[in-house]
């Protein structure tokens, strides 16, 4: 089965959210950023974080457009 | 200077500047769209109506009252013998009063445990969407409660979450601009009027109802089964109270003339003698009654024996109760009535009885402080009661129609919101009784007036009542059902809740003008509440009601009507009447006085001719707005007529009733008109409808009486009336454009028209409902030609270069949650529940396959393509770890949500859900999958007129047919859709649309503006000659293969065409082995589950006639339940073979070559290889190449003779010999169960084995 999804080369060490966030976070997992829904601002979660915005305690949070380059065979 | 005004004019035009315009900058003072926002009101109106303006919910707490509740326990009558009997006194028991004294409704916002939001604490409707949660506002009451005749004491309770009706009062939308409603993420035409429960939109639907406050007299054979004596005559009054609940009074008709008073109350039916309740009402003598049902000693009515037999029938039949005097009659029925009604149990008798009239007795005419005038009131309008039930019966009137619009009003989801609300109220307060009597029994006997209760009312009573009245009605909203314990004076329990779909704009809105008829009437199996009566002119679109089982049931109201959601001020009819003659004295007989009633309150007498002078100079006055007479006001002047309409003038001015526009003609003004007046009044339609001296008022436009969707139909008015019923129906389905909020949506499923376009061809309402802003449709060049054959049978052809171009094309957005916590992902949870995360376990590998789909953080990058089985999410157990306060990963395993679906999507966005608190760690994420549709073959489409048809090529655009100018259709339908429909208005279309496409300009589709002098191919093909083009709108058509003309013209033209939302996509159902019924081994069924299709006993008598017998051998064996079973060649039974356990060498060898031949030709038989994959391990189940199989029935047991080398052993160590003459067949799974079921009713089958 061939994939179509372009695939990131060496992924196990790109980061697509923040390099760093990964030797930081060792256990608590990766910090990602995340856009609230309310007042649009970045908030920076990572695993097992409660769920509001940093800036307006908002509680939707949408999660960012990808860095990843997403590529599809047009047919 | 302020920026100028909105402009909310609106023509037929393109306006593209001006819609701009509005889409970049949404106003900052009002909508543009007028119309639309008044489309809805009914639902907000109603609402509001609760908490401001009548305030409906004050008039309920007054209506439910104080409640009072005794201490100490009830004596039994032997206690209270013997206490009399000592002479002592009855002991003092103390009374609690209870009341609710106040509602507050608060809006929405965040709970006070919330710390982390300091600025804006609103919870908008938007959040409430994308969260899946409810948009709901906080619910508390003043409860208050004395003692005996203490001090009122107050507590204000909290009851709950109470969903909120969008852009009503309590919602923070109420007053927004178009420019705010876009800041909060909602459409700038957002018009509310719905609730968020769930994320789910709700409405609650209308629902017809009798018109209240006025006495309908009724012929209903089913009355007759009510019991002995009792005839299909009938009156009923559906009494409502100030707080829109109702009480449904009758009167029935005995055939010895007597009558009878019924109602029901909390579910059960009661009957009381009219009289009683007459003299109850008032200090009244026989005499007056009399005079007040036949009239005066010298009036008319004293010569009509058939009325004054019967009332001196009824004034006879009366004396046996021996109550005369108005105390004895309350105390009657007080003592009767006191256990159902719920008082204190030491209330007086007479008080009792009072309290019965009250609530019970035409609550409209007093419901709280009674006076007597009230009561007399009351007293004279059942007095006409018995007079238009005498005259009815006499056969002096017709039966009023309960199925007319006249007789009907519209329950709004507003009051019906309130009515459940405030039983709710009072049943909460009701339910104080148990828990009382429990905290008495508890604290041994203590009473109210120890101290001891001051502080445990609160806390050991109200608080263990169920205060959770928000959860009832979220319940109500989220399921349609009403739980009541009273019925509401209401037929149906269920059913009354829709949600509201956003398929395209047309259906949404339409929710909104939608009326029920009533679930009960649907399993009626007369027709009659269905037909469409005249009296539905201008009110009901006769246009816009489905066709099958709901039709003639849900209709939806015509653009122009509306909906009173208040009581207009009245206070000076009255003054007026008195002016104008009307008088008190009154008499049976009709031609000598009839009634003048206002809102089911007698206001006296007149003559039938002052009635008519009356009825004109109020309405005079109405419409120049003198004299004080609200123009809304509904003067219905029943004039007299032989065994018609019961006469009278009869007065509405109260809310849920219907109204619309009309032109008076004298004055040349506004008038309103309720379905009530309308049948008597005289309504021209067009001016050439006039008659002079009869017509009074003239329509503002034939196009009024239809809907909103149905006015959408280009020249309707020319089309075969049903196919405009489908348009109504089709356009309800289009792929069209649901808003323009979309990324802020969550519904399950929307679809969306990614090339929508303004049609050339429409009405100026187009505009003024603004519905530019949601497009539904493409405008196509469409040729009517047989072309190919694949036009064949409705179906169509797509130029394949504008399918490339974007015609038609779609998508649908799919949102779905994904909760970690299966149970109700919408409580809240404590850290330490928390038993899951989303997200990669940490420490675990995280293999490259599984970041394909997924980021880091274990959730899906916006674009992914998603595949059947792709990974959507990452989650892992965990367990709180107070220490660290942190969740832990033990086991280092990583799980995931996969996608299900088998149709490749990509995550368009992902919503990340916390909670209202904002404590909480991930549980659930929304993610919204898009779903790209093109147009494929076997889509549905459809013009405008009911048209439908299926793609059934998608043409090269080479071998198209082409025109002179060289245009060639988008689309080729068949020439033969069009005699048998009569959809003449497609045409007109087609033609208008050319000549508007040429031209430039918008052309008016208004149905009714074309006649048979000026017609409307007339003035299109003029426009089409200016163009250049064929009068006829016909052009000479190459063939697009040969380049040859075609012999004849063919008529071509440009057509709006909608997608339907039926897609190929969502109904293919294939297969050829797939998921199979556990039990039976036979294929399930259900596309959703990869079943099959069922060849069902017609197919497959279809098939043995044309002999396809290896297509049934297939069908119904081999991609069935085709399984291989042991037999017993010389028995012929399936049941007595068995595997034997061991056995000997040589024996075992024979059968098992046996056994392997009878395989091999079994899986011959049978096709495809997996069936013989599949022998091997059957063979083995069944006892294998390697056991033996025997047949216990043909063997005996062994005996010490027998060689070893034929013994054979079953489970139990049973030693026998014989029946080895067995072999495997192939038969349908079922086959055997059959075979057991025979066996088990002492049948035994035989089965013959050949070969």
């Amino acid at each position: 089965m061939s994939r179509e999804a372009y695939q990131v080369p060496n992924m196990g060490t790109q980061n697509a959210f923040g390099a760093d966030s990964m030797g930081a976070g060792s256990l608590d997992g990766p910090v990602v950023a995340y856009l609230c829904g309310e007042c649009n601002s970045r908030v920076s979660l990572k695993r097992g974080d409660q769920i509001r915005c940093k800036e307006c305690g908002h509680r939707v949070l949408y999660k960012e457009r990808t860095k990843r380059m997403v590529q599809f065979e047009a047919r | 200077m302020a920026p100028a005004a909105t402009d909310t004019n609106w023509s037929v035009n393109y306006d593209v500047l001006k819609r701009e315009k509005l889409f970049r900058n949404p106003p900052k003072d009002h909508t543009a769209f007028p119309a639309l926002a008044a489309a809805i009101r009914p639902h907000v109106d109603s609402f509001n109506a609760l908490f401001d303006g009548p305030k409906t919910l004050e008039a309920a707490l007054k209506d439910i009252g104080t409640k009072t509740f005794i201490d100490g326990a009830d004596e039994t009558p032997e206690q209270k013998k013997a206490r009399q009997a000592e002479g002592r006194r009855a002991p003092k028991r103390n009374k609690l009063h209870v009341r609710v004294k106040e509602v507050f409704l608060d809006k929405p916002v965040l709970p006070a445990a919330n710390k982390f939001t300091t600025r804006n604490r609103n919870i908008y409707p938007s959040e409430c969407r994308e969260r899946h949660a409810s948009y709901r506002g906080k619910l508390r009451a003043r409860l208050e409660w004395k003692v005996n005749n203490g001090d009122w004491m107050e507590s204000v309770r909290e009851l709950g979450q109470v969903p909120i009706m969008l852009r009503s009062n309590r919602c923070h939308l109420e007053n927004a601009t178009p420019n705010e409603l876009v800041d909060h993420k909602e459409e700038s035409e957002e018009l509310g009027g719905y609730f968020i429960v769930n994320g789910n939109e709700k409405l609650i639907r209308m629902l017809v109802v009798g018109k209240r406050n006025f006495p309908m007299s009724i012929i209903r054979g089913s009355f007759v089964r009510r019991g002995h004596t009792y005839t299909k005559y009938g009156v009923l009054i559906r009494s409502v109270r100030p707080d829109q609940t109702s009480q449904t009074n009758f009167l029935h008709y005995l055939t010895d003339g007597n009558l009878t008073f019924r109602f029901s109350w909390r579910k059960s039916e009661y009957l009381v003698p009219v009289m009683m309740i007459l003299k109850a009402l008032v200090e009244t003598n026989d005499r007056e009654i009399f005079e007040g049902i036949v009239g005066g000693s010298s009036s008319e009515g004293i010569k009509n024996t058939f009325v004054t037999d019967r009332v001196e029938l009824l004034l006879r039949v009366y004396k046996s109760f021996n109550t005369h005097s108005r105390s004895s009659c309350r105390a009657f029925l007080g003592e009767k009535f006191k256990p159902v009604l719920g008082v204190a149990a030491d209330m007086s008798n007479e008080d009792a009885g009072t309290e019965f009239l009250r609530k019970v007795v035409l609550p409209h005419l007093g419901n709280h402080n009674v006076t007597e005038t009230q009561d007399y009131d009351k007293f004279k309008m059942i007095l006409f009661m018995i007079r238009k039930l005498y005259s009815l019966v006499a056969g002096d009137c017709a039966p009023d129609n309960p199925d007319a619009v006249s007789n009907q009003e519209i329950l709004l989801g507003g009051f019906l919101y309130g009515m459940i609300l405030k039983e709710r109220l009072e049943e909460w307060v009701r339910s104080f009784q148990p828990l009382l009597r429990d905290w008495t029994n508890r604290n041994q006997g203590a009473k109210f007036t120890d101290s001891v209760f001051e502080r445990d009312f609160l806390a050991k009573v109200v608080k263990r009542s169920n205060e959770n009245i928000g959860g009832a009605l979220e319940y109500f909203l989220s399921t349609g059902n009403l739980v009541s314990p009273t019925g509401l004076d209401l037929q149906q329990p269920s059913g009354y809740t829709v949600m509201a779909e956003k398929i395209n704009f047309y259906r949404f809105i339409s929710h909104f003008r939608m009326v029920h008829r009533g679930s009960f009437f649907a399993q009626l199996k007369t027709t009659t509440v269905r037909k469409l009566l005249p009296e539905s002119w201008g009110f009901f679109c006769p246009v816009h009601t489905p066709d099958g089982a709901p039709c003639g049931l849900l209709n939806h109201l015509a653009h122009k009507c509306l909906i009173a959601t208040s009581d207009v001020d009245t206070t000076h009819v009255p003054k007026a009447l008195i002016q104008l003659g009307v008088r008190s004295e009154s008499s049976a007989s009709m031609t000598e006085s009839v009634t003048v009633q206002l809102d089911g309150r007698i206001i006296g007498y007149c003559s039938p001719k002052q009635a008519s002078a009356i009825a004109n100079t109020l309405r005079r006055w109405k419409v120049m707005g003198s004299d004080k007479i609200p123009r809304e006001l509904e003067i219905g002047y029943i004039p007299n007529s032989t065994g018609g309409q019961y006469p009278g003038i009869y007065m509405f001015s109260q809310a849920a009733r219907m109204y619309r526009p009309v032109k008076h003609l004298g004055l040349d003004k506004l008038d309103f008109v309720g379905p009530f007046e309308q049948p008597f009044m005289e309504i021209a339609c067009l001016p050439q409808d006039l008659i002079p001296g009869v017509s009074t008022h003239i329509e503002f436009s034939p196009t009024n009486i239809l809907s909103i969707v149905a006015n959408m139909t280009p020249f309707s008015d020319q089309n075969q009336s049903p196919r405009n019923m489908y348009q109504c129906q089709m356009s309800k389905q289009t792929m069209g454009t649901p808003g323009t909020a979309i990324d802020f949506r969550t519904d399950n499923k929307l679809y969306r028209l990614q090339t929508g376009q303004t049609p050339i061809v429409r009405p100026p309402l187009y505009n003024a409902y603004g519905l530019d802003n949601f497009p539904n449709g493409t405008n196509a060049v469409v040729a009517i030609i047989s072309y190919t054959g694949y036009d064949m049978d409705d179906a169509m052809i797509i130029n394949k270069s504008s399918h490339e171009r974007g015609f038609g094309h779609g998508t649908i957005y799919k949102t779905k949650v994904h909760s970690l916590d299966e149970k109700d992902s919408r409580r809240g949870k404590s850290r330490r529940e928390v038993s899951k995360l989303f997200g990669f376990a940490p420490g675990g590998e995280i293999r490259a396959e599984w970041r394909a789909t997924l980021d880091e953080d274990g959730f899906p990058h916006i674009g992914a393509r998603m595949k059947e089985g792709s990974l959507v999410a990452a989650w892992h157990t965990v367990r709180y770890d107070a220490a660290s306060d942190s969740y832990v990963n033990v086991d280092g395993i990583t799980h995931f949500v996969k996608y299900k679906d088998q149709e490749d999507g990509y995550i368009d966005s992902m919503r990340i859900m916390g909670a209202e608190s904002g404590v909480e760690p991930c549980q659930a994420i929304s993610v919204k999958y898009r779903v790209p549709r093109k147009p494929i073959i076997g889509d549905k489409f459809s013009s405008r007129h009911g048209q439908k048809g299926v793609c059934s090529q998608l043409w090269p655009a080479v071998d198209m047919p082409f025109s002179e100018s060289g245009i060639q259709p988008d689309l080729i339908i068949n020439p033969h859709a069009f005699p048998s429909r009569m959809t003449i208005a497609q045409m007109i279309e087609s033609m208008a649309g050319k000549a508007g496409a040429l031209h430039g300009h918008p052309q008016d589709s208004t149905p009714f503006q074309f006649s048979e002098q000026n017609t409307a191919a007339d003035y299109f093909g003029h426009q089409l000659r200016k163009a250049g083009y064929n009068y006829f709108g016909n052009e000479p058509l190459y063939s697009g293969i040969t380049g040859k003309e075609f012999a004849a013209d063919i008529f071509i033209g440009v057509v709006h065409y909608q997608r339907l939302r039926h897609m190929v996509n969502d109904k293919f159902q294939v297969r050829t082995t797939g998921p199979v019924n556990q039990l039976t081994g036979q294929p399930i069924k259900g596309r959703a589950k990869g079943g099959g299709i069922r060849v069902g006993e017609m197919e497959r008598d279809s098939l043995i006639a044309h002999g396809a017998a290896h297509l049934l051998q297939d069908r119904l064996m081999n991609c069935s339940d085709s399984t291989r079973a042991w037999i017993c060649r010389d028995c012929g039974s399936f049941l007595s073979t068995q595997v034997a356990v061991s056995g000997a060498g040589s024996s075992k060898a024979r059968s098992s070559s046996a056994a392997a031949k009878a395989i091999a030709a079994c899986s011959s038989s049978a096709t495809g290889e997996s069936t013989s994959q599949q022998s091997s391990g059957a063979n083995a189940a069944l006892g294998g190449l390697a056991g033996i199989v025997r047949c216990r029935r043909c063997a005996r047991e062994a005996v010490f003779e027998d060689s070893r080398a034929e013994i054979w052993e079953d489970g139990d160590g049973q030693r026998f010999v014989g029946g080895d003459n067995v072999t495997i067949v192939a038969v349908p799974g079922v086959l055997k169960f059959l075979d057991v079921e025979l066996a088990a009713m002492g049948i035994r089958m035989k089965f013959w084995v050949d070969n």
